[in-house]
């Protein structure tokens, strides 16, 4: 097994990888783009239309999440930083290279994760505390805001920024498994936007049971300071999507360590 | 030292290395030749971890190379010079790699130097030309001071000066005491930068030697010219020599030295007009002992299998 010095040293090589190409610092700007810039659209739309919203809507209204709508958007572009952090490797073929300066493989995965884990936890951290700061600034005066000091709005705000870093690592490990940028995108795409339309073809019972499982409902409740009925609460969406981030990156790393790396295919 | 230990490697429908077994040994340009498809790249992509062997194994220094802690000051490689993300820039490339073996910062600008891409180093990669591409390849192998190095046909895209530089170069890293082992499926390549040979033809070992050793006990062959040359080439043949070319201009013999045949001719009472006896081109000695061992290798092959 890797040693301190050397794990340390692989992760510093992949974080100058990371942030040398262009498609990283693309993706961090669009994820800043849409989650603010969506953000401030929103709110803004919703303080305008305020006086025209229905008694039930006005009840049921929640400052919180509304506010950090623009990151369902974001993370889509989160997903392209994590799938492209792998898949350009194998299109590129510098996973070759890659592998000859370190070719223990458990190190660069865990080295690859930590640097994908951290640029994604501060960017989606602060992508989400902006948006939600700017967004309450917005709502002041007119419409009901919430405040970072209750611990459930703050809980809200820090876990909405946790789930674009665990989509981040899920669409990487799909770029590990597929080892296409295209495909692993497409993938991901699916799983966020086709597996819920699907879902609605199923009767009505079967998508109380089981629509709360999709990822981008698991998102949905992540950010919500109450739990919208038949989702989970916050806590447990966090597990049951950090279980499907542990397991997709458990097959991809079986996959890898036996796969020739050699040849493309 | 590099030790190729009973090495096997199927690719699901193709015996791509069929049990090679061999050694590079360090003061030396040793020589990877055999023709496309042979398993030059196969061999030397198992010696760096990268492809899994199905049988037997290779080792650097006693050690497999998935085991060394920072690889590239052992070991230094150059299989494809386009293996490099196209959107990064040289020196970002480099020191990617020098952070990743814990190498310092400023042998990134001594390498870059070195094969002389300084001037282009904060260009992307993608823009390079292969010559280019391939210079910066060699200053990666060269990042860690390794004392192995591999290159597979690194004199692609080369340019005839690059050709000869890197020639020397090769010869320089030998006289330094490194491992120098470089693959080509240009025996003419191999005569002039190679120590030490090693033949391989359809992942099968089939020589190995010196440059010397090998085309000395290669075949060569004698041009005749006599008054009958239909009764030389029966005599030939019946003092089991080869004929292997016959015209008006002469008979092309194999099998039998020149003073033979003109022995042969003088005993016939036949006038000969010349008698030439002609060296095998490095090139044909190549393509004889390749052509035996696919020969060969097709025999070999596992119905099962194949
Ligand atoms: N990933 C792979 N999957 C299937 N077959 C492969 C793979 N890599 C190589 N082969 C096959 O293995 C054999 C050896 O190929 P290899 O590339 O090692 O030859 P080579 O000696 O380097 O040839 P060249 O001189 O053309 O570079 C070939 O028949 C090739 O088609
Ligand atoms: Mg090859």
């Amino acid at each position: 097994m890797a040693s301190d010095s050397t794990l340390m040293a692989s992760t510093r090589a992949e974080w100058i990888k990371f942030r040398t190409v262009r498609s990283s610092v693309m993706g961090v700007a669009v994820t800043v783009l849409l989650t603010i810039g969506l953000g401030v659209l929103i709110t803004t739309l919703v303080r305008t239309h305020w006086d025209q919203l229905s008694p039930l809507r006005v009840a049921t209204f929640d400052p919180v999440s509304s506010s950090l709508r623009g990151s369902l958007f974001a993370q889509f572009a989160v997903g392209v930083i994590g799938t492209l952090f792998i898949t350009s490797e194998y299109t590129s073929g510098s996973i070759r290279t890659t592998l000859t300066a370190v070719p223990n493989r458990i190190r660069l995965i865990v080295s690859k994760c930590i640097v994908l884990f951290i640029t994604t936890l501060i960017l989606g951290e602060f992508v989400c505390f902006a948006a939600f700061l700017i967004g309450q600034r917005i709502y002041l005066g007119v419409v009901p805001t919430a405040s970072i000091a209750n611990g459930t709005v703050l809980r809200s705000v820090i876990l909405a920024g946790l789930y674009l870093t665990l989509l981040a690592l899920f669409a990487f490990a799909l770029g590990l498994i597929l080892r296409q940028s295209a495909a692993a995108i497409s993938v991901f795409v699916s799983v966020l936007l086709i597996v819920p339309i699907i879902g609605f073809f199923f009767p009505q019972n079967w998508q109380n049971d089981f629509m709360r499982f999709e990822p981008s409902s698991l998102g949905v409740s992540m950010e919500s300071p109450f739990a919208p009925s038949n989702t989970f609460g916050a806590w447990s969406a966090t597990f049951v999507l950090l279980a499907y981030v542990v397991a997709t990156l458990a097959i991809a790393f079986v996959l890898f360590q036996r796969r020739d790396a050699g040849s493309n295919q | 030292m590099i030790k190729i230990d009973h090495l096997t490697k199927r690719y699901s429908d193709t015996l791509a290395v069929d049990d090679l077994d061999f050694e590079v040994k360090p003061g030396v340009v040793t020589g990877f030749l055999g023709p496309n498809g042979s398993g030059k790249s196969t061999t030397m992509r198992i010696i760096l971890g990268l492809d899994h062997a199905t049988k037997g194994q290779a080792t650097v220094n006693g050690t497999r190379y998935a085991e060394l802690r920072d690889p590239l000051r052992e070991v230094g490689a150059l299989l494809d010079a386009k293996a490099v993300h196209p959107g990064r820039t040289a020196r970002n490339h480099l020191r990617a790699l020098a952070a990743s073996n814990q190498i310092k910062k400023s042998r990134v600008d001594e390498v870059l130097d070195f094969v002389g891409i300084s001037s282009v180093a904060n260009k992307k990669v993608g823009t390079y030309s292969l010559g280019m591409s391939q210079r910066l390849g060699i200053a990666g192998a060269l990042l860690g001071d390794p004392g192995i190095l591999l290159f597979d046909e690194p004199v692609n895209g080369l340019d005839p000066e690059g050709i000869k530089w890197i020639r020397e170069f090769f010869r320089a890293l030998a006289n330094e005491g490194r491992t120098v082992f470089v693959s080509s499926h240009l025996m003419s390549e191999m005569a002039v930068s190679a120590d030490e040979i090693i033949v391989i033809g359809r992942g099968r070992f089939i020589t190995s030697g010196s440059v010397d050793d090998l085309t000395k006990n290669a075949e060569g062959t004698v041009l005749a010219r006599a008054s009958d040359h239909g009764k030389l080439a029966a005599l030939v043949v019946s003092h089991h020599g080869v004929v292997h070319d016959a015209s008006d201009d002469g008979l092309t013999i194999g099998g039998l030295t020149s003073d033979q045949v003109g022995q042969l001719a003088f005993d016939a009472g036949l006038t000969v007009f010349e008698l030439t006896p002609q060296r095998a081109s490095l090139e044909e000695v190549f393509m004889d002992l390749t052509a035996g061992a696919v020969e060969y290798g097709s025999q070999k092959r596992d119905p099962a299998g194949g």
